[in-house]
């Protein structure tokens, strides 16, 4: 049997379809546990609700960013490996190099030479092994981080707070410097991506307008990224 | 019983089960297809070539397997954690939604509230990810490779620019800080770039984020007990 029919076979769908199930059901058991949650702890209806809209409203630029990614893959280790791998752990550019690294040590360039079933067996069993490590130390180790962060706060939520919001800009100044330091258009967007947000928050704070400042992230990024094509 | 004892007593033990039941399952469920291969093609890899890969990627990026959670525990909390590592796509997706769900809620990052609340915005990430994955595969190759290519070339402007938006929403309230923050980064960025930690294996990998996150850390708590 070729390769790519194996690749692309029903059954094959199913045995990544398991995992990709077992993802979306953590996701959908977290939410409904954090929604009485939520409640129990006197958060509003609203304050809930408008947590999950700005999250999914977020999640759609990058989510097609992920998905022209997963062209790549698709067409090199067929769809349910595409679709497997990009929907748990990793992210895309870890699973191309993971793939390439398998199928390498059995002599095939991943990409230019034609697949073999033993590169392509390569090619999945480097992303599984190399990707674990991720999950099992995180998995076991978020509780016990847990502790360590309480001890070195001592509970005290306003220096909690304090970590948390350094540790975000911190984040996100090394992932702007990333893109700044290429002196490229990513830089280009990058900057315009900051320019045109503290706009739409200086406009939405003097307007007071709820509806701006939901879809505030959503108009920069492709306002950014269009005006960078454009240049 | 109140807010207090429901997260610590309640919430939290509950997450905790279930965080990593779901987790070490993720791991042995991740051999599913493999195994598939093995039983019905007799598909094996050889063990001195899969050994082979498993050296190189190992050298290659097993040093994240650490830092990684590591440096975004302060971001992403327990819950998030667990959620994070198994869905992947962290610093492009999963930390955004959380931090804007947390805005939008107009909760405290690091509180109580604030976890839950960064634990819905992150499951909610989740599912539309997968969502817009699984109409794009059964879409298929064919329908995406018909996009003209200036726009799978904009299409890579689009994290930067959210990265340069994001900074700014959240830097607004702590802008000392977060300015200074940034020129440090775009240091670490450039040394890294120019080869200064050559000597450190995989350092680029990891190296710009986890000291940038830590250094942040630690002014922010320098200050803070400053003022107290």
């Amino acid at each position: 049997m070729e390769v790519m029919q194996i690749a692309n076979s029903f059954p094959m769908w199913i045995a990544c379809g398991v995992p990709v199930l077992l993802v979306v059901v953590q996701a959908a058991l977290f939410a409904r546990d954090s929604f009485t949650a939520g409640k129990a702890m006197g958060l509003t209806d609203i304050q809930l609700k408008s947590a999950a809209r700005s999250s999914a409203i977020t999640s759609i630029g990058p989510s097609i960013v992920i998905l022209s990614g997963m062209l790549s893959l698709l067409v090199m280790l067929g769809g349910p490996v595409a679709w497997m791998r990009l929907s748990m752990i990793g992210s895309v550019m870890f699973e191309s190099l993971a793939a390439g690294i398998g199928t390498q040590t059995v002599g095939v360039t991943l990409g230019s030479d034609p697949l073999t079933p033993l590169a392509f067996t390569m090619a999945l069993w480097t992303m599984v092994l190399g990707s674990i490590g991720w999950v099992i130390f995180a998995t076991f180790s978020a509780d016990r981080m847990s502790v360590i962060e309480q001890k070195v706060s001592k509970g005290n939520t306003v220096i909690m707070t304090t970590i948390a919001s350094a540790a975000i800009i911190g984040v996100f100044s090394a992932q702007s410097a990333a893109s700044l330091v290429r002196l490229n258009k990513n830089a280009v967007a990058c900057i315009l991506g900051g320019l045109i947000m503290a706009v739409i928050t200086f406009i939405a704070e003097k307007k007071d307008s709820h509806h701006l400042r939901e879809w505030s992230l959503t108009i920069t990024i492709l306002l950014a990224m269009l005006i960078t094509a454009l240049l | 019983m109140d807010n207090d004892k429901y997260f610590s007593q309640v919430y939290m033990p509950k997450m905790n089960r279930l965080g990593k039941i779901t987790g070490y399952l993720g791991v042995l469920f991740s051999f599913i297809p493999v195994s598939y291969l093995a039983w019905q093609y007799g598909l094996v890899p050889q063990g001195s070539a899969l050994f082979a890969s498993f050296i190189t990627a190992a050298a290659s990026f097993g040093v994240l397997w650490v830092v990684e959670p590591i440096s975004y525990f302060p971001v992403l909390g327990p819950i998030g954690t667990y959620m994070a590592f198994l869905s992947g796509n962290i610093s492009n997706m999963r930390v955004p939604c959380a931090s804007i769900a947390q805005k939008a809620a107009k909760v405290e990052p690091g509180t109580e509230q604030g976890s839950v609340v960064s634990a819905i915005g992150m499951a909610v990430s989740v599912i539309i990810n997968i969502a817009v994955l699984t109409v794009g595969v059964v879409l298929g190759a064919s329908v995406l490779e018909k996009l003209p290519p200036n726009v799978t070339q904009a299409l890579n402007f689009l994290l930067p620019a959210l990265f340069g938006a994001l900074l700014v929403q959240f830097g607004l309230k702590f802008r000392k800080h977060a300015c200074f923050m940034l020129v440090f980064a775009i240091a670490i960025a450039y040394a890294v770039r120019i080869g200064l930690f050559n000597w450190l294996p995989g350092a680029a990998n990891y190296l710009p984020m986890l000291s940038t996150v830590f250094i942040s850390i630690i002014i922010a708590l320098m200050v803070h007990k400053k003022k107290a």
